[in-house]
């Protein structure tokens, strides 16, 4: 009996928990966003951004030991010009850490940093979630020139049309390639996608090993080749169409490569590093992977390495998605770290410093101007691989925003895996696949 | 009536004392009571109003980035019993529970048998013991960092061993059939130390007197083993069956840099489930419905271990 009564009072004890916060409620921790952020935006004086006292600011960032010479140049070259702005960098580790940090930090209200970047992956359900700023009062208030930057680039800081972000270190998707061993056997990457089946014959053939590598790890690698073909994911009715004949064609043309032992889907935590050392290794022609790592790539290869556009689908489109990171700045700070974070934001993304990023790592320039001063013109001369990103700039379109996309792209990247790697029949895992994707996309409508 | 008046009185007296509040023994328990209240306190603010905190959220839409959050009553729970959350769930029971066998067998049975190897009280043998129960300090995220390349299909040293003696290598990580047993090789390598010193120095609590008596009675030392030496280890065939239980149900280090949970789901344990759910998908709603449930499972299972053992344990020796 009194066994039971103990029961029956902890159980009340948590259901009345549950009742006292009403049927609607919030968290308590977050801070409740600064009134700028919905402030009309051209409404607000320039003098509510400044900043009046001093004060110490935190930059997290994801730039790795390679990079710490060229962040604290940048950082000490900013605290320098500055009397009442001090920055500390901290690394706090890859894309996912930052993210992980950041959720935490946002959901407790404290421990915030004043400047973040976050992956462009993350940008919509930072948007959509208020994690960040809502930089358009600041902008218009400082008269900030964001007219400057490549309109993918942009568009790909933006939730809604609120700029969320700023763009700060930016690549795409690129093929990689022994240009030594293609130039002794005549092989040039193909333009069309019909075409890839020979390249990949000739590559596999010429290094005894495999023609391309397609990474699984991240379907930003893929999608592209899926969306080029006209394959639009979330469709306008905000369902998934991977089930298309279209999509499932690309599916299987992946496969078929994979089956034919031409190419193969890297998949798992080591995935990354086993695909970049067989390339240095020339067990593997080519590798399609991000523009950013083009100086790891010429650094670890004893051969000329070559850099291509992805080919153009049957449609003849050769789109490629944005990839890497914008900066933000986390919204529950109070308006002083703000005021003082939308300096250092500047700074960062200005014109000065974006080149500094782009000849310290492999990441490209932001910025339209840059492109044509003599800065811009030397970076060529010195990576003249990145020609054909340049060539084609303005095709590099922004990434699909939604919220739900987080979940929608683990869920098609473990199908990938299973339908690729784990020997899935396509057209039964695409069912299953754009069944639960539909399911996801209806929770986040 | 002057008697009557008087027995009233009398009656009366005892009433009209002043009764203390509480007993001496009332007092006493009270006292204790408050000695453990701080800790109690503690555990009310870390322990169980999260635990409550967690219930609640499961029945709301929470999604971590956004503070407001409202009631959707019993959503997630449709959504992980009967909507697609149940694929995974069944999915994740099923590796957590082979997991856990696995970690279970390789602390029990790989401690018994190093234990008995390893039980010779001299020198060499402890520093030979010594080298077996270091990995249990290792740090488990050290030490699954290590088995990524010992373990990578075309660099790691396993598979040139086995080109070696001319087998064909493994893709250990990145297949559905060999990517749990790759996780379950990096804790072998953990807890067969700390297996076979908790046995061992179960065993050295063990009268010799017992063994003697069994020899005189001829028994040989297989007999020994099965009928002296493996019931009276029962309490501590126990406690490492318990503790190892609960700690396997809870693995997720070595899961998230060996595997991340993949390939195609195959090594996602619960834990990493949950962690998948709050951190990926930001879906704090459907994490706590989760965790809440694996909570009700390990509560289970932990109760009814317990009232099992209670019964089948000798505590003799």
């Amino acid at each position: 009996m009194k066994k039971v009564l103990a029961l029956a009072l902890a159980l009340c004890m948590v259901f009345s928990l549950c009742a006292c916060s009403g049927s609607t409620g919030s968290t308590a921790a977050p801070a409740e966003p600064a009134a700028p952020a919905e402030a009309p935006v051209e409404a607000a004086p320039a003098s509510m951004y400044e900043v009046t006292e001093p004060i110490t600011i935190i930059w997290w960032h994801a730039l790795e030991d390679q990079y710490s010479d060229l962040v604290n140049e940048v950082v000490s070259g900013f605290n320098a010009s500055q009397d009442l702005v001090t920055v500390e960098a901290q690394y706090i580790g890859a894309y996912k850490d930052v993210n992980e940090a950041l959720v935490a930090a946002h959901a407790a209200g404290t421990g915030l940093p004043a400047v973040c970047v976050a992956n462009t992956d993350y940008v919509a359900s930072y948007g959509a979630g208020g994690v960040f700023e809502n930089l358009d009062p600041y902008i218009a208030a400082t008269g900030y020139d964001v007219d400057d930057f490549s309109t993918g680039l942009l568009t790909s800081s933006q939730f809604e049309g609120k700029q969320v972000a700023l763009p700060f270190l930016h690549s795409t998707q690129v093929i990689y390639y022994n240009k030594t061993m293609a130039d002794e056997n005549n092989i040039t990457v193909p333009t069309k996608i019909e075409d890839f089946p020979a390249f990949l014959e000739a590559g596999a053939a010429a290094c005894n090993g495999y023609g391309t590598v397609v990474p699984g790890w991240d379907q930003w690698y893929f999608e592209t080749l899926y969306l080029n073909e006209g394959v639009k994911i979330i469709t306008d009715e905000n369902t998934c169409d991977l089930d298309s004949d279209t999509a499932v064609g690309v599916t299987n043309m992946i496969k078929g490569w994979c089956n034919d032992g031409l190419a193969y889907l890297a998949t798992g935590t080591d995935a990354s590093a086993t695909m970049r050392q067989k390339f240095y290794d020339g067990e593997t022609f080519s590798v399609m992977h991000t523009s950013s790592l083009y100086n790891n790539y010429v650094s670890k290869c004893d051969f000329e390495v070559g850099m291509a556009w992805y080919p153009a689908a049957s449609t003849g489109n050769m789109f490629s998605e944005v990839g890497g990171c914008v900066l933000g700045i986390p919204a529950g700070n109070d308006q002083a770290t703000k005021n003082a974070a939308w300096l250092f934001l500047q700074y960062l993304c200005g014109k000065e410093v974006n080149m500094k990023w782009a000849e310290g790592t492999g990441y490209l320039p932001t910025r339209n101007s840059v492109l044509t001063t003599d800065e811009g013109v030397a970076f060529l001369e010195e990576k003249p691989a990145f020609q054909c990103i340049f060539d084609n700039l303005n095709l590099i379109n922004p990434r699909i925003q939604n919220a739900a996309w987080s979940e929608l792209a683990t869920t098609w990247k473990n199908y990938m895996d299973v339908m690729i790697n784990q020997n899935g029949v396509v057209e039964d895992e695409t069912k299953d696949m754009v069944v639960e994707i539909n399911e996801i996309l209806e929770d986040h409508a | 009536m002057t008697d009557v008046t008087a027995k009233a009185a009398v009656a009366e007296a005892p009433a009209k004392q002043k009764k203390p509040l509480l007993t001496q023994r009332q007092k006493s328990k009270f006292i204790d009571f408050l000695f453990v209240l701080p800790a109690l306190a503690l555990l009310a603010v870390f322990t169980y109003y999260p635990v409550a905190k967690l219930f609640q959220i499961s029945f709301t839409d929470w999604n971590l980035l956004k503070p407001e959050w409202n009631f959707v009553g019993l959503k997630n729970w449709k959504w992980l019993f009967v909507g697609s959350g149940a694929k995974y769930l069944w999915n994740s029971l099923k590796v957590t529970f082979l997991y856990s066998l696995g970690e279970i067998f390789a602390t029990m049975v790989g401690g018994m048998i190093f234990a008995l190897i390893f039980k010779r009280m001299t020198r060499s043998f402890s520093a030979m013991r010594a080298i077996l129960f270091v990995p249990k300090y290792v740090a488990m995220s050290s030490c699954a960092v290590v088995f990524l390349w010992i373990l990578n299909t075309d660099y790691g040293v396993l598979n040139y061993l086995l080109k070696l003696i001319g087998l064909q290598p493994v893709d250990w990580l990145n297949q559905e059939s060999t990517a749990l047993l790759s996780v379950l090789m990096t804790t072998c390598w953990r807890v067969f130390g700390y297996g076979m010193m908790i046995y061992l120095s179960a065993m050295m609590g063990i009268s010799p007197q017992y063994y003697e008596a069994a020899s005189l009675d001829g028994a040989n030392s297989r007999q020994q083993f099965f009928k002296i030496t493996l019931p009276l280890l029962s309490p501590t065939t126990l406690f490492l069956l318990v503790t190892t239980f609960l700690s396997s149900m809870k693995v997720f280090q070595s899961v998230d840099i060996l595997t991340q949970g993949g390939p195609a789901r195959s090594t996602e344990v619960f834990v990493y489930l949950i962690y998948r759910y709050a951190m990926v998908d930001f879906r704090m709603d459907r994490a706590a419905t989760s965790a809440v449930m694996f909570f009700v499972i390990l509560l289970c299972i932990t109760v009814a271990t317990m009232k099992y053992s209670n019964n089948a344990v000798n505590y003799d020796a």
